[in-house]
């Protein structure tokens, strides 16, 4: 435990100093998930957007996850729009799930059913500047 | 992808101009190596806006690739050559190798695939091999003793409380304030993006991140009085010839700048160097904290706006799910124990 709780530290260490809050402490290294599901409705709020997802069991039953992305504002400079991941576009998220154990993930990589990334658009600063 | 890499080569060549500080041009490497253009006061291209004001206004960003303080194995370099600057930058730039699955680090989405790491920004590089112009060695000076003290005890103090509750987590957390709305002004790790907007006896600054505007007075109006703490201090600012120098002095103690105590006091100096940036440097004081002043210079290149609202606690589901986290993790702890 103790030296787990070390390899933690020296990690945490090494973690990019930007993120808003610690992933670490909402999300669980030892639960990692990969769901595949059916958008329906994606929040565009700071500091992270969230994208909800109906996932289908083997049994036909239906579980509902939320899954944590970037900021909105950063995604909306590389091009990415509200009309870019409508309701109903399959994807595919692997991340790790709440520590809490609620259906909640980070999605640490979101595709789409081809191996597509979601995310990642293209700069508008690449115009010339307007002044 | 073809643009991820789309970095702003325009290249700030500093000019150290004797001991009292340095002097900068801009300095176009884009295509071909540019000549460094004489660093006279003259240089600096006349803006102005309409009311005859020195023109700071517009959208900028302070994304950098040169770090605060001079890592110890350039101790001697102040300055790359801009060859050297060129692919340190490139360097800094890469996309980070994806971290293993199952690993600590790896708790944390694709910072390239958000958009988050730099290389997809517009970085304003830098010959410097530290933001930190003074002292001498690119470092903040030593911490006296007492603030030592008074910093550990804080953090003792917090130790094994850090998810109490939501007042235990950092300001940035409570998105109460982040270090790049300063002052001094820092880049954000992303979205370090600001707008300087001027008008007839002000001149404001609104940060992306998070959300904060610092409207400063600059009609020679006093210091609110020393009663009165703001998280953010108060600024007042008044023109130097073509540069914009805003003093800000009573912070609460909680703003706590890198340990520093209520007594911080900021000097910061705005100027125009060429159509697309702005040089911004600082100096930050407290006796009570460091032994002499520091100083350092960020250069602050134009981007395109708009700048996008930042509604920080407008359903920021992270700091609850932290606690929720740590609530967890307490109850596994305890039912282990058992």
């Amino acid at each position: 435990m103790i030296k787990w709780f070390a390899a933690c530290m020296i990690a945490a260490a090494a973690l990019p100093a930007w993120a808003h809050h610690s992933f670490a402490a909402e999300f669980d290294v030892t639960k990692p998930v990969k769901l595949e599901g059916t958008v329906t409705k994606m929040e565009w709020i700071n500091p992270h957007s969230w994208i909800h997802i109906d996932v289908k069991n083997p049994d036909g039953t239906v579980t509902s996850w939320m899954v944590e992305g970037g900021s909105p504002n950063s995604l909306l400079r590389r091009g990415f729009t509200k009309h870019s991941l409508e309701p109903g576009t399959q994807i595919v998220v692997e991340g790790y799930q709440a520590k809490d154990g609620a259906n909640r993930a980070n999605g640490r990589d979101l595709t789409f059913p081809d191996g597509k990334k979601l995310f990642i658009g293209t700069n508008p600063d690449e115009k010339a500047p307007e002044k | 992808m073809s643009n991820r890499f789309q970095i702003t080569l325009s290249v700030f060549a500093y000019v150290c101009a004797g001991t009292s500080g340095a002097s900068a041009q801009g300095l176009a490497v884009t295509a071909k190596p540019a000549k460094p253009a004489p660093a006279t006061a003259t240089a600096a291209p006349s803006l102005r806006t309409p009311d005859g004001q020195p023109d700071l206004s517009g959208y900028w960003t302070n994304t950098t690739v040169t770090p605060l303080e001079r890592p110890k194995d350039l101790a001697d370099k102040a300055f790359f050559t801009p060859d050297e600057a060129a692919a340190y930058a490139k360097r800094q730039l890469a996309v980070p190798e994806p971290t293993g699955p199952g690993t600590y680090a790896d708790v944390h989405y694709n910072m390239a695939q958000f958009g988050l790491e730099r290389s997809q920004n517009k970085v304003a590089a830098n010959i410097r091999t530290s933001l930190i112009t003074d002292p001498p060695d690119g470092r903040i000076p030593p911490m006296s003793p007492e603030a030592r003290q008074k910093n550990a005890d804080r953090a003792a103090k917090n130790k094994g409380h850090e998810f109490d509750g939501p007042e235990n987590r950092s300001l940035g957390e409570q998105c109460i304030l982040w270090p790049n709305e300063g002052p001094p002004m820092l880049p954000a790790g992303y979205n370090s993006n600001l707008e300087i907007v001027q008008g007839p006896g002000y001149v404001a600054v609104m940060q992306e991140m998070i959300h904060d505007v610092r409207i400063i007075p600059t009609d020679g109006s006093p210091h609110l009085p020393s009663s009165v703490r703001q998280w953010m201090g108060d600024s007042r600012g008044h023109w130097e010839g073509d540069t914009l120098v805003v003093d800000t002095t009573n912070f609460t103690g909680k703003t706590a700048f890198r340990g520093s105590s209520e007594n911080l006091h900021v000097v910061e100096r705005f100027r125009r160097v060429d159509a697309d940036t702005v040089l911004y440097q600082f100096t930050v004081d407290d006796p009570s904290t460091w032994a002499h002043s520091w100083s350092a210079e960020i250069p602050m290149t134009k981007i395109q706006g708009p700048i996008f609202e930042y509604a920080c606690h407008e359903g920021n589901y992270g700091m609850a799910n932290n606690l929720s986290g740590a609530r967890a993790e307490e109850k596994g702890k305890t039912q282990e124990a058992k």
